[in-house]
C-alpha cells in the first residue's frame, strides 16, 4: 500500500538499485494501481484507495463526485468543509459535514497525528509548493499524490489520477468527455467573435477589505473569461494582486464577477459604491457573484463546465442556447446522483440576490 | 546668531510648505484614472466654491471622493506620526525611538486583526484598534511602574515586552485566519494602505489626529524641559513622570487613529523627525511644526507613488521602508560625521 518510505535500509536499497536497472523485473504486481502524479512521482497502491484525505481545497468535493458519495473522503481542508457547509453538498451528503478537518491547517501543513488517526490509504496534497508540506506525509509513510492547479489540462489530469487511484476509472471518462464537449462547443461559438464585440470582464478574487484582480498569467478565471467570449479587463496585471477603485474606473469593465469565497459579499457592494456604481458593468446591471454549488464555481472543479455555460450565457445570450437549469440538473444527477429542486438551483446561482441582473431572467424557472 | 537661526527656520518652513502644497496638488491630479490636471483643479475649484454640490460624473467622483479624502488622510497621518515621533524622541532623549517602541502600534495592530478575524468592519474596527492600542500602553505603564516610580529604561523594556506579546497575538490570529478571506485582509491591512480612504474615515480619524498634534504642540515647552535630565527638569518645576505619560497617551491617540484608518505605516515617525531636526534644530517650538509639515508632504508623496506607479497598489509599509531606511542610514552617517568633526 505504501509508495514511499522515509528511510530505505542500505542492503535492500542496493538490491532495488540492481533490480531497477533491468526494467523487466520492476516489482509492480499486475493488480497494483500505479499513478504518475504532477511531480512525476510513481504512486503505487495495491488496491483502490478506500480512505482518501484531500488537502487542496477543490479536491474534496471532487473525490465525493468521483467516488459517488461521501464515504471515501475521510479527511479534508477546513476550507473545503466551509464550502460544503455553505453550499449544497452538505444537504446532498449530510455525512460530509462530519468528515475530519483536523488533518491539515488552512496553510496546507499536514497534521500527521490527525492523519494517522483517520488512517488514509491515500493523501492528496499540493505539488509545486515546496517540500515542507509534502515531507511530513512521506516521512509518516503515507501514500501521497501530488497535484498541480491552474489550467484546464491540469484539472483533467488530476481528476483522472484520483479516479484511477480510487478505482473508479469508468467515472472519469464521462466527466472528461463532458468537459471536452462543452469546452469545444463554447470555443467554436466564441472563436469568431471580433475583439470589439468581446465584453471586458473583471473578476475580483477579493473585495471586502482589499480588492484583488487577476491578470492573464496562469489564472483559471482569465482562461474561462476568454473561453466564454470575453476579454480580461485586468489582463495587464501579473498574477493576482491588490488594486484600487480608481483602477477599476479606468478599466471600466462591462461585466464584473465577484468571488464566491466571501459569504457577506453580494452585488450591492458594487451597486452601492460611489465609484464602482458608475462603471459600465454597474450601469448595465452586469455584476454577478460566482455561484456556489457542489464547490465554488470560480476555481476549477468537477462542475467547471457549468461555470463556462453560465458565463457564456451572460456574456453572449444571443449566441448560446444552454438551458442552464436542465444542464445543472443533469450534471448533479451524474456527479452526485441528486435531483436538484428549483430552490436548490436558485440558491446555487444566487437568484434572490442577483436575479434582476441583465440576462439573469434566462435562468429563471420557466 | 538667534536671528540667523530664525531666518533659516523661516526659509525651511517656506520650503516645507511649498513641498506640501506641491505634493497635494500633484496627488490630486495624478492617478490610474485619467483626469487631466487642469480638469482635476477645475473640479476642486468648483467643489470649494460650491460646497455641498452633488457630484455626478466619474472624474468628479474620482477627484473628490477617492483622491481628496485619501490625500487628506495621508497628510494628517504623516504629520501626526512624525509629530508623535518627535515627542517620543524628546521625552526619551533618544533619537531612535518611535511609536513601535512603546508597543502601541503592535497593540493597535492586534485590535484590528482581531476585528477582521471576527468579521467586524467600519467604525467598530476603528474602536477595536483604538482600545487595543491604549490597552498596550496601559500594560506598559503598569509593567514599568516599580515602587511608584517609572524609569525610562523600564518603559522601553516594558514596551518591547508588550509589543512582542501583541505581535505574537497577531501571528496567532494570522495562523487561524481563513486564507480565502480574512488572512489576506489582515496581511494587507498590516502592510498599511490609504486605499480605503473615504470622507467618513477622514471624519473618524481627524479629531484624534488633530487633537493629538495640537496637544503635543501645546506641550512644546514641556517637551523642551523633558529633553533635559529628570533632576534638571524637576528643578525647572516639571513633573517628568506625569508629563511623560501625558505624551505617551497622546502618541497612543495618534497611532490608534492612524492605524485604524490605514493600517500600520512604519518609518515616518523615525525618519522625518531626524530630517527636520537637521534643518531647524532641537527646539520643539520650531521642530514640532516643521516635522508635521515635512511628514505630511512625505506621506502624500509616498502614497501618490503607491497608487500610481503600477496598476497594482504597492503596500505603503514597503515604500516607506524602501525610502525611509536608506535616508535614515544616510542621516545617521552624516550625524556622526558632524559630531566627530566638532
Amino acid at each position: 500500500m505504501k509508495s514511499q518510505r522515509p528511510r530505505v535500509p542500505l542492503i535492500p536499497a542496493a538490491i532495488a538499485c540492481v533490480l531497477a536497472m533491468s526494467p523487466a523485473v520492476i516489482p509492480v504486481f499486475a493488480e497494483d494501481i500505479v499513478v504518475t502524479d504532477h511531480e512525476n512521482r510513481q504512486v503505487v497502491l495495491t488496491a483502490p484507495a478506500e480512505r482518501v484525505v484531500t488537502i487542496p481545497m477543490p479536491m474534496a468535493s471532487g473525490v465525493i463526485a468521483l467516488s459517488g458519495g461521501a464515504d471515501t473522503l475521510v479527511g479534508l481542508n477546513p476550507l473545503s468543509l466551509t464550502a460544503i457547509r455553505e453550499g449544497i453538498l452538505g444537504k446532498i451528503f449530510p455525512d460530509a459535514l462530519n468528515i475530519s478537518d483536523a488533518v491539515t491547517g488552512t496553510d496546507f501543513v499536514p497534521n500527521v497525528e490527525a492523519l494517522a488517526e483517520v488512517n488514509p490509504d491515500l493523501v492528496i496534497q499540493w505539488g509545486g509548493r515546496g517540500p515542507e508540506i509534502v515531507d511530513p506525509l512521506v516521512n509518516a509513510g503515507l501514500t501521497t499524490l501530488l497535484i498541480k492547479y491552474g489550467t484546464e489540462e491540469l484539472t483533467r489530469e488530476y481528476m483522472t489520477m484520483v479516479a484511477t487511484a480510487i478505482g473508479k476509472p469508468e467515472r472519469i471518462d464521462a466527466l472528461v468527455a463532458w468537459r471536452d464537449r462543452v469546452q469545444q462547443e463554447i470555443a467554436a461559438k466564441t472563436a469568431g467573435i471580433a475583439e470589439a464585440d468581446r465584453p471586458s470582464v473583471l473578476y475580483l478574487g477579493r473585495s471586502l477589505s482589499d480588492i484583488t484582480a487577476a491578470g492573464n498569467k496562469g489564472q483559471y478565471s482569465s482562461w474561462y473569461i476568454e473561453l466564454a467570449g470575453g476579454k480580461n479587463a485586468a489582463a495587464e496585471l501579473d498574477g493576482s494582486v491588490s488594486i484600487n477603485r480608481e483602477q477599476i474606473a479606468q478599466w471600466d469593465p462591462e461585466v464584473i464577477l465577484l468571488n464566491s469565497f466571501e459569504p457577506e459579499l453580494d452585488v450591492s457592494w458594487v451597486y452601492d459604491d460611489p465609484i464602482l456604481s458608475l462603471t459600465k458593468a454597474a450601469q448595465n446591471r452586469r455584476v454577478y457573484k460566482m455561484p456556489l454549488g457542489g464547490y465554488r464555481w470560480d476555481p476549477p472543479s468537477q462542475e467547471s463546465p457549468l461555470t463556462w455555460m453560465w458565463l457564456a450565457e451572460l456574456l453572449h445570450p444571443d449566441l448560446f442556447n444552454y438551458d442552464l437549469r436542465a444542464e445543472m440538473t443533469a450534471a448533479y444527477k451524474t456527479l452526485y446522483n441528486y435531483e436538484l429542486t428549483d430552490e436548490d438551483i436558485d440558491g446555487i446561482i444566487w437568484t434572490a440576490q442577483q436575479g434582476t441582473g441583465l440576462g439573469y431572467d434566462q435562468f429563471a424557472v420557466n | 546668531m538667534a536671528s540667523r537661526r530664525w531666518t533659516r527656520t523661516a526659509l525651511a518652513f517656506t520650503l516645507f510648505l511649498a513641498a506640501l502644497a506641491i505634493s497635494i496638488v500633484v496627488s490630486l491630479c495624478v492617478g490610474r484614472y485619467s483626469v487631466s490636471a487642469l480638469r482635476a483643479l477645475e473640479i476642486l475649484g468648483t467643489a470649494i466654491m460650491q460646497p455641498g454640490r452633488v457630484v455626478e460624473t466619474m472624474d468628479e467622483r474620482i477627484v473628490l471622493l477617492v483622491r481628496a479624502p485619501r490625500v487628506i488622510i495621508a497628510a494628517m497621518s504623516g504629520a501626526a506620526l512624525a509629530t508623535a515621533g518627535v515627542a517620543l524622541q524628546g521625552v526619551f532623549r533618544n533619537p531612535l525611538v518611535s511609536p513601535e517602541v512603546l508597543g502601541i502600534s503592535q497593540g493597535a495592530a492586534f485590535g484590528g486583526a482581531l476585528a477582521i478575524t471576527m468579521g467586524i468592519w467600519g467604525v467598530p474596527l476603528l474602536l477595536a484598534v483604538f482600545v487595543a492600542g491604549f490597552l498596550a500602553l496601559i500594560l506598559v505603564g503598569l509593567l514599568a511602574r516599580i515602587d511608584g516610580r517609572t524609569e525610562i529604561i523600564t518603559v522601553i523594556l516594558s514596551g518591547m515586552v508588550i509589543g512582542s506579546l501583541f505581535s505574537a497575538f497577531v501571528s496567532l490570529l494570522q495562523f487561524i485566519a481563513d486564507p480565502n478571506s480574512s488572512l489576506p485582509a489582515i496581511v494587507y491591512w498590516l502592510m498599511g494602505s490609504f486605499a480605503t480612504a473615504t470622507w467618513d474615515r477622514v471624519l473618524v480619524s481627524a479629531p484624534g489626529l488633530l487633537a493629538g498634534m495640537g496637544l503635543l504642540w501645546a506641550l512644546r515647552f514641556r517637551l523642551n524641559v523633558l529633553s533635559l535630565d529628570d533632576s534638571e527638569a524637576r528643578s525647572l518645576g516639571a513633573h517628568p513622570d506625569l508629563e511623560r505619560w501625558l505624551v505617551f497617551a497622546l502618541v497612543a491617540l495618534i497611532v490608534g487613529c492612524q492605524v485604524a484608518v490605514s493600517g500600520i505605516v512604519g518609518w515616518v515617525g523615525l525618519v522625518i523627525p531626524h530630517a527636520a531636526r537637521l534643518i531647524v534644530g532641537y527646539d520643539h517650538r520650531r521642530l514640532l511644526p516643521a516635522t508635521a509639515v515635512l511628514g505630511a508632504a512625505f506621506m502624500v508623496t509616498i502614497d501618490t507613488l503607491a497608487r500610481t506607479v503600477t496598476a497594482a497598489e504597492i503596500p505603503l509599509g514597503v515604500l516607506t521602508a524602501i525610502v525611509g531606511a536608506p535616508v535614515f542610514a544616510a542621516l545617521l552617517r552624516r550625524h556622526y560625521r558632524e559630531r566627530e568633526a566638532k
